[in-house]
């Protein structure tokens, strides 16, 4: 049996207040506030994964770098240098603010174009907060269909689903 | 590096450190020190280990060092320091003559311009994302006309004919709460009117001379109290919707006016004699039989005819069977964003309870009833016990004495009342003036007027 440690580089993109430094914070230190504090530029933070077997007796540990990225706008010029080098990322729309979903695949084309080999998962947070079968939840269902991403309905305030999507990021990466 | 431009880069607060061709740092200054992270001198540490924010970006810095590109810069990165102190600072790389320390990296601290940003950025997302909450709300509660029994379908299916056709007039015909404004909104956003007007008015919630000037607007000095013109709500709802609510209880004459407006579109501002044309949709609404008022001549009938060119019969909610519950759930996600809550629903009892109930106030009835338990709810689903309906409600929440307060049928004498306040309250304040007077939340002057009033001084 062998094992490696490797270090990926994961952002957090969505338009402002979707959840990402909630998202982070949830997953890295398992708490959660909902007071709304805007992000300005990056906020790296770091969270070792478990191992994946990657083949029968190979094991891969990564070492999640996780850039909690300001809100995402389009035209920013400094977004393509803090997602260059990225090998995974969450999209994130806010399942309350149905406006959130129309960005989703500008992000994932600003994604491709700075990291072409990035791994996206599609997230749609807040699900504390509104039915899985609402409208805003089947639009996003059908944007993960079209786009061909996998997707997970989280709450950073429950840790529904936090875990699960960023492992699944280490698995698609893994794979 | 010369001593010239060192000492520049010292005084400006720059850090910075030149890295060798595996990115490890061959020579520094204190500053660069300062954002570094782990313990022990930066020499001969590779950059990756000191910023990892620069973790990834080894095919970059080759880029650099072979000139390929000519810098590269990361903006505001936040850095907690010990007693959570948040600092902010740009790293940028740029590529040096030397082969055996290429690449040249340089750190500014940015903390003070970052934390003003942050503050211009947060009440400008703030405002944004309210806007957008209300936005989301209003789409949720008034755009979805929601359920699948027959009445409500229909209504959909009419709601979508309608809103093809711009100015076709529209009367709304239901019972008190079953949704006549939101039906009126429905049609007008399902319209496109999302950037075009909707204006609202309650015709009973207005005294008729008011109503009037509301309605038709008016022009300087066409009244003792007219300082100023002011356009009227039918300039107002221009391009888009106009919404009269309860039109039974407009007056003859403005019933007359209105019936004027609507056969030429046409009408004049309280004292002008110019003529202004407006193009809108008119919606109206009523609790009351308009067909009965105008058997009673309480109604015109020939303003009915312009108004009941489409008719909607709103159902009372006792009628929609399992939309009940679809309408309660959707009211519980919408008091979730208000109340930062995260109620999932209603137990299987709680949906029998609301089922079973009459609902003599309709939708507006049943958006209280889970409002309110909402407010108190502390479990995963809303059950029974928190849904208090009919009389249960009322005990609960008529718990001042105004709102025990019923006047009888045959009336009462006001001079009486305000008399029996008076001594009622000098009898629990022990005849202490002040005292009483607070009691009846009046000055002590005005309490003391009313005393001689009723010769009780």
């Amino acid at each position: 049996m062998s094992k490696s440690l490797v270090h990926q580089k994961i952002c957090m993109l969505g338009i402002f207040a979707v959840g990402k430094t909630s998202l982070t914070r949830r997953f890295i230190s398992g708490i959660f506030d909902d007071t709304y504090l805007s992000t300005i530029g990056v906020k790296v933070s770091q969270k070792l994964l478990a191992p994946i077997e990657t083949t029968p007796g190979e094991f891969v540990q990564y070492n999640f770098l996780i850039w909690d990225i300001e809100g995402f706008e389009k035209s920013s010029q400094q977004l393509h240098s803090y997602l260059t080098g990225a090998t995974g990322a969450l999209l994130i729309a806010d399942l309350t603010r149905p406006e959130t979903i129309q960005s989703v695949p500008d992000m994932l084309a600003t994604l491709s174009k700075a990291a072409p080999d990035a791994r996206p998962v599609l997230i749609g947070n807040k699900a504390d907060l509104i039915s899985a079968d609402s409208e805003t939840s089947q639009k996003l269902k059908k944007m993960a269909k079209k786009l061909d991403l996998p997707l997970f309905l989280t709450s950073a305030k429950t840790g529904e689903n936090v875990e699960a999507s960023f492992n699944k990021l280490g698995l698609l990466i893994a794979t | 590096m010369e001593p010239f431009l060192e000492n520049v880069l010292n005084r400006a607060a720059f850090g910075y450190a030149y890295l060798d061709p595996e990115f490890k740092v061959t020579d520094f200054n204190e500053r660069f020190n300062r954002f570094t992270i782990g313990p022990g001198s930066p020499k001969d540490q590779p950059i990756m280990a000191l910023f990892p924010e620069t973790i990834g970006l080894e095919a970059v810095f080759n880029d650099i060092a072979r000139r390929k590109i000519p810098a590269f810069s990361l903006e505001n990165i936040n850095r907690e320091q010990p007693g959570e102190r948040t600092v902010f600072f740009n790293i940028s790389f740029y590529p040096t003559e030397t082969t055996d320390a290429p690449l040249f990296c340089l750190i500014k601290e940015v903390t003070q311009t970052a934390q003003l940003t942050q503050q211009i950025k947060q009440k400008e997302n703030e405002i944004l994302l309210l806007e957008s909450l209300l936005s989301a709300q209003s789409k949720d509660i008034t755009l979805t006309i929601l359920g699948e029994s027959r009445p409500i379908q229909r209504i959909r299916q009419m709601v979508e004919k309608i809103a093809h056709i711009p100015t076709t007039t529209v009367l709304l015909q239901g019972e008190s709460g079953t949704g006549k404004s939101m039906i009126a909104k429905a049609i007008h956003y399902a319209a496109g009117g999302e950037n075009l007007p909707f204006v609202e008015i309650n015709c009973a919630a207005i005294p008729e001379a008011l109503l009037e000037s509301e309605l038709f607007g008016y022009e300087k000095g066409a009244f003792t109290n007219a300082a100023n013109s002011k356009a009227g709500l039918l300039e107002e709802a221009h391009g888009g919707t106009l919404f009269l609510d309860e039109i039974s209880e407009m007056s003859p004459k403005l019933q007359a006016k209105l019936l004027s407006f609507l056969e030429t579109r046409k009408f004049r501002r309280l004292g002008s004699v110019k003529e202004l044309e407006v193009n809108l949709r008119l919606i109206t609404a009523s609790n009351r039989d308009l067909y009965d008022l105008v058997e009673k001549e309480k109604f015109r009938e020939d303003l009915l005819f312009r108004l009941d060119v489409v008719n909607i019969e709103l159902p009372s909610l006792k009628e929609l069977g399992d939309d009940i519950i679809r309408l309660a759930q959707n009211f519980i996600q919408h008091f979730n964003l208000e109340f930062h809550k995260s109620i999932q629903g209603l137990t299987e009892a709680a949906c029998g309870k609301l089922k079973n109930y009459t609902w003599p106030g309709n939708v507006r009835e049943l958006r209280n009833v889970i409002e309110r338990a909402m407010i108190f709810a502390e479990n995963a689903l809303l059950d029974v016990d928190d849904l208090q309906v009919g009389r249960s409600a009322k005990a609960n929440t008529s718990n001042t004495p105004l709102e025990r307060f019923q006047l009888p049928p045959e009336g009462l004498a006001f001079e009486e009342i305000e008399r029996q306040l008076l001594l009622n309250a000098l009898e629990l304040s022990n005849g202490n003036q002040s005292k009483a007077a607070k009691m009846l939340r009046l000055s002590r002057d005005a309490f003391r007027y009313r005393l001689e009033k009723h010769q009780l001084l």
